[in-house]
């Protein structure tokens, strides 16, 4: 588990490692979907150093726009 | 001439000198995004990219800006690499009226070679990378995804291929952005309202054509093989894939198979987008992966997208004109010479015509903005005389100079239907738009001093031949 560098929150996991062992890891987010890779430049992996206008408040995940909308189940 | 497959293509490109091999070795960020961006800042004749040294990875090799340009957009059609943008949308055009031509259906498929039935992990299996900085991931942006309509599922004009962003978020999970006005989201509302998944296949790594037809807007009924054939003049060889009933381009690279999960919306993006912005994030549809098909070193094929103008505008450029073409010409076949609309996916089009009275113009310029793409592009339509070639720009702009009076010739529509990724849509998906009347005043209107126009020199042609000839080496 480590800390997402878009929403913060604490339970992003591995995904993938490099083929050619050592060169990076990939890393994913299950609360925002946010992905990076371990090599990526700071600005896209640290918490502190993420573009503030790009970063994702948890709470404002549930009230994003759906697209499309769920269709009403016909029977 | 059809390709047999990407490769075959590549090949192609590779003979006519259309393709940048990089050997050396690259970064997935930030250099992969980073060359796809600049290949189209340097040039409109610029090259594909195949990168084969990806950091990080053994065989990977990733190929971009296919389709990038417009000698690679006239070998996609088999014509000379030199032909101009308006004899490829003539010829285009030509081809399209040859719809339907039924397709060939194959016993097997090269990419049946790996197939990967369980624990599918596609970070593993795709050389995934960030195209643009702010990408809320990697995604796959260059896939033809195939589905059928849950309730005509026999009708093979109705399954239909078409290209969407999607973001991989998980070992096997991805998510799709299928607007309302996609063809791919009419199929799966028609599953959701059953409460069903709905199949789907995820082509990667397809010759030209395919991908060409999958991102043009043709009719819900229509079937983007049949029209695949049409333009590359043979029928277009699909294999169904095992256990669906999911007919899929024969040669490609890889090929995902899963469903779209009913009643899922899952967080995805932001993306940058063709309208070079990004598009913000929302709750979007989620894929499950099951099975992956490929051929052993698949080729990875993937589009930069952003600020035009990118392989994204290369390849709906004339697949855009084409069909607002023959719909204008549906309505007024004696009048409409060409239609380009380019720009930004069509939001801006210049339309050429005759015209039969005064006010005809305008007339055109309304029912561009009532055909099917019109409805969600065309903000700006301008229309130009039959002399003009609406495909160069600095004749559009003398047309605009000379034969537009802002008294008369602009028309403001308010509050008109645009697709909601217009970053200028107030709210999304809402629009005014406008029609600039650039072409000569005709009778009853009278007005301007147009009765003296300017003619070429009378040997002029003959002097462009001549001179065509002596700068042909
Ligand atoms: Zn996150």
């Amino acid at each position: 588990m480590t800390t997402c560098p878009r929403c913060d929150s604490t339970e992003a996991q591995m995904v993938a490692e490099s083929p050619v062992k050592g060169a990076w890891t990939v890393y994913s987010c299950p609360v925002c979907f946010y992905t990076w890779r371990s090599t990526e430049d700071e600005k896209f992996t640290d918490p502190a150093k993420y573009e503030p206008a790009f970063k994702v408040r948890q709470e404002d995940i549930p009230n994003a726009t759906v697209v499309p909308a769920i269709a009403q189940r016909i029977k | 001439m059809a390709y047999k497959d990407f490769r075959d293509f590549l090949d192609t490109l590779k003979k006519e000198g259309q393709i940048l091999t990089i050997e050396d070795e690259v970064m997935p960020e930030p250099d992969l995004g980073s060359a796809g961006r600049a290949i189209n800042n340097v040039s409109d004749k610029s090259p594909a990219l195949l990168f084969t040294n990806i950091h990080g990875y053994n065989n990977a090799k990733v190929a971009m800006n296919v389709i990038g340009s417009w000698p690679n957009h006239a070998l996609m059609m088999g014509l000379p690499k030199n032909t101009p943008v308006k004899e490829q949308f003539f010829e285009f055009a030509r081809r399209w009226d040859n719809y339907p031509v039924p397709v060939e259906r194959m016993d097997s498929a090269p990419f049946q070679e790996v197939v990967v039935n369980e624990d599918v992990n596609l970070f593993d299996i795709l050389p995934l990378f960030r195209l643009n900085q702010y990408d809320g991931g990697f995604y796959i942006d260059k896939a033809c995804v195939i589905s059928r309509d849950p309730s005509d599922p026999d009708n093979f004009g109705k399954q239909n291929v078409g290209i969407y962003r999607i973001q991989v978020k998980g070992k096997d999970s991805l998510g799709i952005q299928p607007v309302p006005q996609h063809d791919i989201a009419i199929h799966f509302r028609l599953a959701e309202e059953r409460g069903e998944n709905l199949p789907v296949a995820l082509a990667i790594g397809c010759e030209p054509v395919i991908t060409t037809m999958a991102g043009a807007p043709i009719g819900y009924d229509q079937s983007e093989y049949e029209m695949a054939g049409a333009i590359q003049g043979e029928p277009y060889k699909v294999f169904t894939l095992p256990g669906t009933n999911l007919d899929v381009p024969w040669g490609a690279e890889v090929i995902l198979e899963g469903e779209i999960l009913a009643g899922v919306r899952e967080f995805e993006g932001p993306f940058g987008e063709f309208t070079g912005h990004y598009s913000g994030g929302r709750r979007m549809p989620e894929i499950r992966i099951k099975r992956v098909y490929h051929r052993k070193n698949p080729i990875f094929e993937h589009l930069y997208i952003g600020m035009p103008w990118t392989e994204t505008d290369y390849m709906v450029g004339v697949n855009t004109c084409v069909p607002i073409y023959q719909q204008l010409k549906e309505a007024f076949p004696n009048e409409i010479v060409a239609v380009n609309a380019m720009y930004t996916h069509g939001l801006v089009a210049i339309v050429s015509t005759k015209k039969r009275y005064g006010g005809f113009a305008k007339a055109v310029g309304m029912r561009t903005l009532t055909t099917p793409h019109g409805l969600g592009y065309c903000k700006l339509v301008i229309v130009v005389d039959e002399t003009v070639d609406p495909f160069n720009l600095p004749q559009v702009m003398w047309a605009l100079s000379t034969k537009m009076h802002p008294a008369h010739d602009v028309i403001i529509l308010p509050d008109m239907s645009v697709m909601p990724l217009d970053p200028g849509a107030n709210p999304p998906g809402i629009t005014h738009k406008m029609i600039l009347d650039a072409t000569t005043p005709v009778a009853p209107e009278t007005r301007g001093h147009y009765s003296q126009p300017l003619d070429s020199p009378v040997a002029t042609e003959k002097w462009e031949k001549i001179f065509q000839d002596l700068l042909k080496n």
